[in-house]
């Protein structure tokens, strides 16, 4: 522990490093609806009617965001950030463990959101050609959303099993 | 509850009586009526018959329906009264379409009249622009006071045009009287970006001066047309501009008065495509001079009501049963609990001939999940009684009616999941959980959710058992579904055992033992040599497909914590502000913001992944697709619904 105590940084510094690192799973979003969003403006220019369709797609590179906020969160309460009473003291090893717990879904977010807005933005591709093939579409981008699920999934586990 | 039975049909009747057994097979809407390619390009009948098809009426009645739409359009566009929020078929009976349809000539004059209206608008329109644009070119000019068509006097050339900003007109002044040609600028106007300016000098000097000029980006303005000053002009075109405009109005609401008929055109639109596809239906017909004759489909239980229209005309008709496993047409049937859910089997695809009908087996299953996924008692709630609404307030039909109705279904089962877990828009009440929160217990949760998934994955593997023994392969039944099922449940009651009783770990190792050999040995007994060691190897390695499958149905615990966490999220914002008159607003409104929010993305995210556990995981074990929907000669009317009368 004589390496981490180095920088002298508090648990609660990495318990918040990690909810920071969860929340980042919002950039892959940010970058996959932004994505999906140009081909859906593309499509709506063909057929303004389309919109409600192409909307649907583009929204659904936009979970991963929502499990990272989740994640941060769990965090934020864990470390009694929102309860009211203050944070709890944690040793730095905690800590630690808090920032390890958030890396699956803070990393696995940003990188299946972009790949999952690149497969949205296909199926708005697709369904301005053959609007009625629009449950196909969101299939083929929920296919990449199952490794952020997983990844939230294993993040959740984690956090759910530190005890102070 | 599974694919209707059809029946094969084959007409032959007399060219007369041809029109009303379109019309009365029309109206019953129980036939499909195939294409006879096949038939024209066989010489011995291409000699006899040939294709009864009359191409002008068709295309005369496709260019009415053409201007009758374009009608439409303009007269939806100034509709001015309440326009529903979702546009439903209006029902009505055989004899109002009728008697609505009786004036055909009217409607067309109708169509005429309003079609004109809009072109009148279109040029009106067209003229607003130009002057609008003639209006906003001569504003920079208005300060100058000679006539803008005066290019010269007797010994000067007038020379109008635009620099940029940063050209400074004294020195250019300056620069010609050195070279001997003199000149005065003067500025008009300004904008932000460019200087509006006159240039005066001696006739013979306008060459060079000009060349000087266009150096320093001097862009001359010709205004061709114009008589008169700048002043002058913009009055007499904001003249126009009002005339223009008050014409415009005056016809705009006109067409918005007689929008107050659309009725009249949505029958007459609906009338023109009955008629034309009554015309369009003549191309899957064979005639010779005197007879017609057409094969197609009927749906079984609809068979002696085509026999009555068929004897009436003294037609020679046949009917056959189809063969085993021959290309049909398919229709589903269900009851009524599980026809919303036909919607999921549509979206996917049309179950081949050789498929069984699956929307039964995964009704069940998309309930459960997707209450699980959502599970908050109030989202349910809220789902269930909005759905409810909808379809009350609307006569939806078809797909959407039948989605409306599975929302409302499954705001059930989200209500019953939301009491088992606590959760009531999250944990705003503290009302605690009637099982347990998984927010707490997530372990309890994922397991539940894996067993859950296995028995989805064996009713699947279950499917593909009964549709390998319908069709005699027995063997393939045994070799590829029984034998993992022996594999799976030892792997299970061998991995569980140790909690039963010792002798279950016993027999779980035998199973999955007995299983694996039977797969290695038999999973490459359709192939070759070598292969069919490699080929049970092969086989045997799908188990991992099988464990992912399985670890697949963790979103339902992860969906279901999604929802539950953000809710939990939004609640716990709201109460931040803390009390006083403006914390309970604020906190109204955060809460009715993310609620809404929370409810509609995770309902979007429930519909698409219930459905994907379905697509992938289930159907991937049995189901193939890829058949042909029956789509039968019937009434396909786009605004009214002609309801058929029960004799």
């Amino acid at each position: 522990m004589e390496s981490l105590t180095l920088f002298n940084f508090s648990g609660q510094f990495y318990a918040l490093l990690g909810a920071a690192l969860a929340a980042l799973a919002g950039i892959g979003s940010a970058i996959g609806i932004g994505i999906a969003g140009e081909a859906a403006a593309g499509v709506v220019s063909e057929d303004p009617n389309k919109f409600g369709q192409v909307l649907v797609l583009q929204a659904l590179p936009g979970t991963q965001g929502i499990y990272g906020l989740l994640i941060a969160f769990i965090i934020l309460l864990k470390v009694g950030l929102l309860g009211g009473d203050g944070m709890v003291d944690i040793t730095v090893s905690q800590g630690a463990y808090i920032l390890a717990s958030a890396a699956p879904i803070g990393l696995v977010g940003i990188f299946s959101a972009i790949a999952q807005g690149k497969a949205a933005a296909a199926g708005i591709m697709l369904v301005g050609k053959k609007p009625s093939e629009l449950a196909k579409g969101m299939i083929f981008a929920a296919m990449v959303e199952t490794y952020a699920v997983l990844a939230l999934l294993i993040s959740f586990l984690m956090i759910n099993s530190i005890t102070f | 509850m599974a694919i209707v039975d059809m029946s094969k049909l084959s007409v032959i009747g007399l060219n007369d009586n041809k029109s009303d057994v379109l019309r009365e097979l029309m109206t019953l809407g129980v036939c499909e009526i195939n294409s006879q390619d096949e038939k024209l390009s066989d010489s011995e009948w291409a000699a006899l018959t040939k294709r009864d098809f009359d191409q002008s009426a068709t295309l005369s009645t496709d260019m009415k329906i053409s201007e009758v739409s374009s009608a439409l359009e303009v007269l939806d566009k100034y509709f001015t009264g309440k326009k529903p929020f979702i546009k439903c078929r209006k029902p009505v009976s055989e004899a109002e379409f009728e008697t609505k349809n009786s004036k055909p000539e009217e409607a067309e004059k109708f169509v005429a009249l309003v079609n004109e209206k809009y072109k009148k608008v279109l040029s009106l329109k067209a003229q607003q622009t130009a002057l609008l644009t003639e209006i906003s070119e001569l504003k920079p000019w208005l300060d100058y006071e000679f006539n803008l068509d005066m290019k010269e006097t007797k010994y000067s050339s007038i020379i109008h045009g635009t620099f940029p900003n940063s050209v400074v007109t004294a020195d250019i002044e300056s620069r010609l009287s050195q070279e001997g040609s003199g000149c005065v600028i003067d500025v008009v106007s300004k904008d932000d970006k460019i200087t509006y300016a006159v240039a005066v000098c001696l006739k013979e000097d306008k060459e060079n001066v000009l060349s000087v000029l266009r150096q320093e980006n001097f862009n001359p303005v010709s205004f061709a047309d114009i008589v008169g000053t700048a002043k002058e002009n913009t009055q007499s075109c904001n003249d126009k501009l009002k005339n223009v405009e008050s014409e415009l109005s005056s016809i705009e609401k006109e067409i918005g008065r007689l929008s107050e008929n659309i009725e009249t055109l949505e029958f007459y639109y609906d009338d023109l495509v009955i008629e034309r596809d009554r015309y369009k239906i003549l191309s899957n017909i064979l005639r010779t001079e005197k007879t017609f004759y057409f094969d197609g489909w009927v749906i079984k239980s609809a068979v002696d009501k085509v026999k009555n229209v068929l004897d009436k005309y003294g037609c020679y008709y046949e009917i056959t049963e189809p063969e085993k496993g021959e290309q049909m047409p398919i229709l589903l049937k269900q009851n009524s609990l599980t026809d919303p859910f036909q919607s999921i089997t549509d979206l996917y695809s049309t179950p081949s001939v050789n498929d069984i009908d699956p929307t039964p087996f995964l009704a069940p299953f998309y309930f459960i999940f997707f209450g699980l996924m959502l599970s908050d008692a109030a989202y349910g709630l809220i789902l269930s009684v909005g759905s409810f609404i909808l379809l009350k307030h609307y006569r939806l039909e078809g797909m959407m009616k039948r989605l409306v109705k599975m929302f409302m279904f499954c705001g059930i089962s989200t209500f019953f999941w939301g009491v088992l877990f606590g959760g009531w828009f999250g944990d705003m009440f503290g009302i605690s959980p009637a099982w347990f929160n998984p927010v707490e217990e997530p372990m309890t949760l994922l397991v539940f959710s894996l067993i859950l998934g296995g028995i989805h994955i064996f009713v699947g593997m279950g499917l593909k058992a009964y549709i390998l023994l319908r069709n005699g392969q027995t063997i393939d039944a045994i070799c590829d579904i029984f034998l993992w099922y022996l594999l799976l449940i030892g792997i299970v009651v061998f991995a569980l055992g140790s909690s039963i009783a010792p002798i279950a770990t016993e027999i779980g190792k035998w199973m999955s033992i007995i299983g694996a050999v039977g797969i290695v040995l038999t999973g490459g007994r359709s192939k070759k040599g070598i292969g069919k060691i490699t080929g049970g190897l092969g086989s045997l390695y799908g188990i991992t497909s099988y464990l992912s499958d399985v670890l697949s149905y963790s979103r339902l615990l992860a969906l279901g914590l999604a929802t539950g966490v953000v809710s939990q999220v939004i609640n716990t914002l709201g109460k931040m502000v803390g009390g006083g008159v403006l914390g309970v607003i604020v906190m109204i409104v955060v809460f009715v913001i993310g609620h809404v929010f929370n409810l509609a993305i995770n309902t979007l995210g429930t519909f698409v992944h219930s459905s994907r556990l379905q697509y992938v995981e289930f159907f991937g074990k049995f189901f193939d697709g890829g058949g042909t929907p029956f789509n039968p000669f019937s009434r396909k009317t786009k605004y009214v619904e002609i309801l058929k009368e029960e004799k």
